[in-house]
């Protein structure tokens, strides 16, 4: 499989802030790509690098076989993008905002047009000016979705969508997928993420610090497992690769490295296993992982110095 | 519970809330806001009292100068564009700064009470602010209330800074003072009025603005049609909230009982509006919108298409005020042609001087357009600008839109309006001319002499997109040509400016049309540098970041 998105060390600042800090990036033809970070990790400037609309300091950046920013309008025909805070002419209706990005990239297909609108459920013939933070977005996703493209490049677009309208984008990017199109979703919502990405990226600070399937990434992380036992478990806390081991209402709770599973739960049998929950980590968790000290700091600045 | 919580539950029950709940409060805050906005309108009023006085002795320094200057205005087109024209009989400067300047102060105290309500009421709640501030302890009419209160102190404020400058710094009589600086903030709160119920009609700021715009505009043109016809105004006059300061008539007449008219109508539309907002939700607007198409056509769907349609009101507003402008300039003609002779030298230098006073005075009109297209044009290029810092150039650019294509054809669209603009006012300057003087060759004459200057304001426009490629921040700093130009070609000769200072500004190489003959090298010259200027402009956007937030 072709990569249609690839970068390597890429580097942009902003005067002294340092916003793309070495950053490697693949997205393969045909899958959905979750790109997570908090605000700020970089990921609108990645996408706008992406567009040609930044041009990077330094490093290598390849969109299909082109150069973002030698080649920008070419390489526009084949993709559609989708701003995390779209901005309407205030005098044009959402319809014709709807259109014209549509037909800027080069025609659509007017039926799936009105049939997005249908199950968006926006009024196009409303001015821009009239619309709330969600019904542009809609106008933005609307517009993309029924253009003929083989990239979406989409900054967080549901930011202010309902959690029905949620349902309808998710069902969207699943036909999305089915007809082979490739797309790169950045977002902070995790569980939208875990439900659509095929591999995932995660940003901090300008670099990507972990890629892959969720599959692939849980591997390397801990597993969470809650169990009620007979007699105390509290051995268990001698054992390698066992962490943040805690009671919990007679239970116990830990977590366990990723490799060190099997006999971690061979020491727990004999102890007259009640009940037992493991679940591998939620994405959640993964991002707690590369942002948790930082969290610590900002919430508890002593806690975080101190360890 | 905490003895806090109960003495505050006492004290809520204690003062139960009014409509107008909260006024107090909001009137700092909105003083609070417009801190820098309140005191630049009010001074701009006492500033141009002090322009005035110290400009019109080096315009018109003889009682006879000010005779001939007097006698201009009171021509009946003269008195179409300043007023009723009262005391130009037998003018001293007192009266001619009153009555011949009078209008242009109640203009701006007008626009400065629109803007003020207009931004305080319809704007908080099209954004939605407000509903955060009547979320809390206040009331139901507050907000206006508030308004209204911030209006009426903002124009006695400028009302004082008039007065205390005409008495203090001109030394003009303190009763005609009094009077003319009373008219003015009356003025004000007349047209604050209106606008308490145009912002209750509209959900949008700018449709409220507009449609009080609109009434101010309505004013002016009974004001001008009654005033037209005879000294003094005629009963068409009285119609008009425009005329009733100038009807107290300062310095001649000082009558008071005009600004009566002035204050009732306040007070009426202010109750008119207070009664409309009161039955109504917030947020919502006596006229409905309208919906709009639900597609958009092919024609849009293209970068020249677009910029057309974004640019399209600009235009046809700009087109429609320069068409009345030019009118307005050309038939003055004739009154020129009767003034010849009796007027203060200064007109004789900036027409040209010579014996061809009425070429001279065209000329100038036409290179006077030009400065208003040229800022037509800053503006438009400002408007390019805001759409890159508002966020709705990046999704256009993320389409196969290239950044040469996108500037282009905004560009393209701006230097067609330049033409057909100039074309435009030059035209309908002929057809004034025409009129009064019977000549039919001014139409031709004019339309050719304004196209002639187009070259100059491409000039401004290359400039401007200059400043947009390398340094966008910067394309305000454009409107420093369109001033530099304005104030050489106006006040060069007066100020003593050096010649070669004064061949710098881009409205100084063509032709003086139609006193002099056409001359095809400057039109060259300055269309290549335009287009020279232009091109590292487009180099420099290709290569730059763009801004976005």
């Amino acid at each position: 499989m072709t990569d249609v998105i690839a970068t390597s060390g890429l580097v942009k600042t902003f005067g002294k802030t340092v916003a793309l800090d070495g950053l490697d990036l693949g997205v393969a033809a045909g899958e959905v790509h979750g790109f997570l970070g908090p605000n700020g990790a970089g990921k609108s400037t990645t996408i706008r690098v992406l567009l040609g609309l930044l041009r990077a300091d330094a490093g290598d950046v390849r969109l299909f076989d082109g150069d973002p920013w030698r080649d920008a309008v070419d390489l526009h025909r084949r993709l559609a993008y989708v701003p995390g805070d779209v901005e309407l002419w205030p005098n044009l209706t959402g319809g014709e905002a709807i259109d014209l990005f549509a037909r800027l990239r080069g025609g659509f297909d007017q039926r799936r047009r009105d049939e997005l609108c249908e199950r968006f459920d926006l009024d196009p013939t409303k001015k821009g000016r009239t619309y709330s933070k969600g019904n542009r977005q809609k106008v933005a996703l609307i517009s993309a979705l029924a253009s003929d493209v083989e990239l979406l490049l989409l900054d967080e677009p549901t930011a202010g969508l309902d959690p029905l309208m949620e349902a309808v984008f998710q069902d969207c990017i699943r036909e999305v997928r089915e007809a082979g199109r490739t797309v790169l979703l950045s977002s902070h919502i995790l569980a939208q993420v875990e439900v659509l990405a095929d591999r995932i990226s995660i940003i901090r600070h300008g670099r990507i610090v972990e890629s892959g399937s969720l599959a692939e990434l849980r591997h390397l992380h801990r597993i969470t497992i809650t169990a009620e036992t007979t007699q105390s478990a509290d051995a268990l806390t001698d054992l390698p690769g066992v962490h943040a081991f805690e009671h919990i209402d007679g239970q116990v709770r830990f977590e366990v490295d990723g490799d060190r599973v099997d006999e971690t739960v061979r020491a727990l049998a004999p102890l007259g296993v009640r009940s037992l929950v493991a679940h591998p980590p939620t994405l959640e968790q993964l991002l707690m992982r590369h942002y948790g000290d930082e969290l610590a700091a900002r919430t508890n600045p002593r806690n975080g110095a101190g360890r | 519970m905490t003895t806090a919580t109960v003495e505050r539950a006492a004290t809520a029950t204690a003062t139960s809330g009014s409509r107008f709940t909260g006024v107090g409060t909001l009137v700092r805050f909105l003083l609070r806001r417009d801190r820098i906005k309140l005191p630049a309108w009010t001074g701009g009023l006492g500033l141009f009292v002090l322009y005035l006085a110290a400009a019109l002795p080096n315009f018109a320094g003889t009682e006879e100068d000010l005779r001939g200057a007097a006698q201009l205005f009171n021509d009946p087109v003269g008195r179409l564009m300043i007023g009723p024209g009262y005391g130009f009989d037998d003018p001293t400067f007192e009266r001619f700064v009153a009555n011949g300047y009078g209008l242009y102060f109640a203009l701006l105290a007008a626009l400065m009470s629109i803007l003020l309500v207009v931004r305080h009421t319809r704007l908080e709640e099209q954004t939605g602010r407000a509903e955060l501030v009547r979320a809390d302890r206040v009331g139901r009419s507050a907000p206006l209330t508030a308004t209204v209160l911030v209006a009426v102190i903002t124009n006695v404020v400028g009302g004082l800074l008039v007065f205390v400058m005409l008495v203090g710094y001109a030394g003009f009589a303190v009763q005609g003072s009094l009077v003319f600086a009373a008219a003015i903030a009356a003025t004000g709160l007349a047209f604050a009025g209106v606008t308490t119920i145009t912002v209750q009609l509209s959900q949008y700021a700018r449709a409220a603005a507009g449609m009080a715009g609109g009434a101010l505009g309505l004013a002016y043109l009974l004001r001008a049609g009654g005033d037209m016809g005879a000294q003094g105004g005629t009963g068409l006059s009285w119609t008009s909230p425009l005329a009733w300061p100038q009807q107290t008539a300062p310095f001649v007449l000082d009558r008071w009982w005009p600004l009566a008219l002035s204050l009732g109508f306040a007070v009426v539309t202010t109750a008119t509006g207070f009664v409309l907002s009161e039955r109504r939700d917030l947020g919502a607007s006596w006229l409905a919108t309208r919906p709009g198409s639900a597609e958009g056509t092919e024609s849009l769907g293209t970068p020249l298409g677009l910029a057309l349609r974004l640019q399209r009101s600009g235009i046809l507003g700009w087109g429609i005020s320069l068409a009345i402008g030019g009118l307005a300039f050309g038939a003055y003609a004739d009154a020129m042609l009767d003034a010849f002779g009796e007027l203060p030298d200064v007109y004789a230098e900036l027409f040209g001087g010579g014996d061809q006073l009425l070429a001279g005075y065209l000329a100038y009109m036409a290179v006077f357009m030009a400065y208003l297209v040229a800022a037509f044009a800053v503006t438009a290029v400002q408007g390019l600008r805001s759409e890159e810092t508002g966020g709705r150039l990046e999704p256009v650019l993320a389409t196969p839109v290239g950044r040469w294509t996108w500037l282009g054809s905004n560009l393209a669209v701006i230097a067609g309006a330049v033409v057909v603009m100039m074309a435009v006012a030059g035209f309908f300057s002929g057809v004034g001319a025409a009129l009064v003087t019977g000549d039919v060759r001014h139409l031709w004459e004019l339309t050719v002499a304004h196209l002639n200057q187009v070259p100059a304001v491409w000039v401004v426009l290359a400039m401007a997109t200059l400043l947009f490629g390398v340094l966008p921040r910067a394309v305000p700093a454009a409107w420093a040509l369109v001033a530099f130009g304005l104030i050489a070609g106006t006040f060069g000769p007066l100020l003593d400016l050096p010649e070669a200072v004064l061949d710098l500004s881009p409205f100084a190489p063509a032709a003086a049309m139609p006193l002099e003959g056409f001359r095809f090298a400057p039109v060259l010259v300055l269309t290549l540098l335009a287009a020279g200027i232009a091109a590292v402009g487009f180099l420099a956007f290709r290569r730059r970041d763009l801004d976005l937030t």
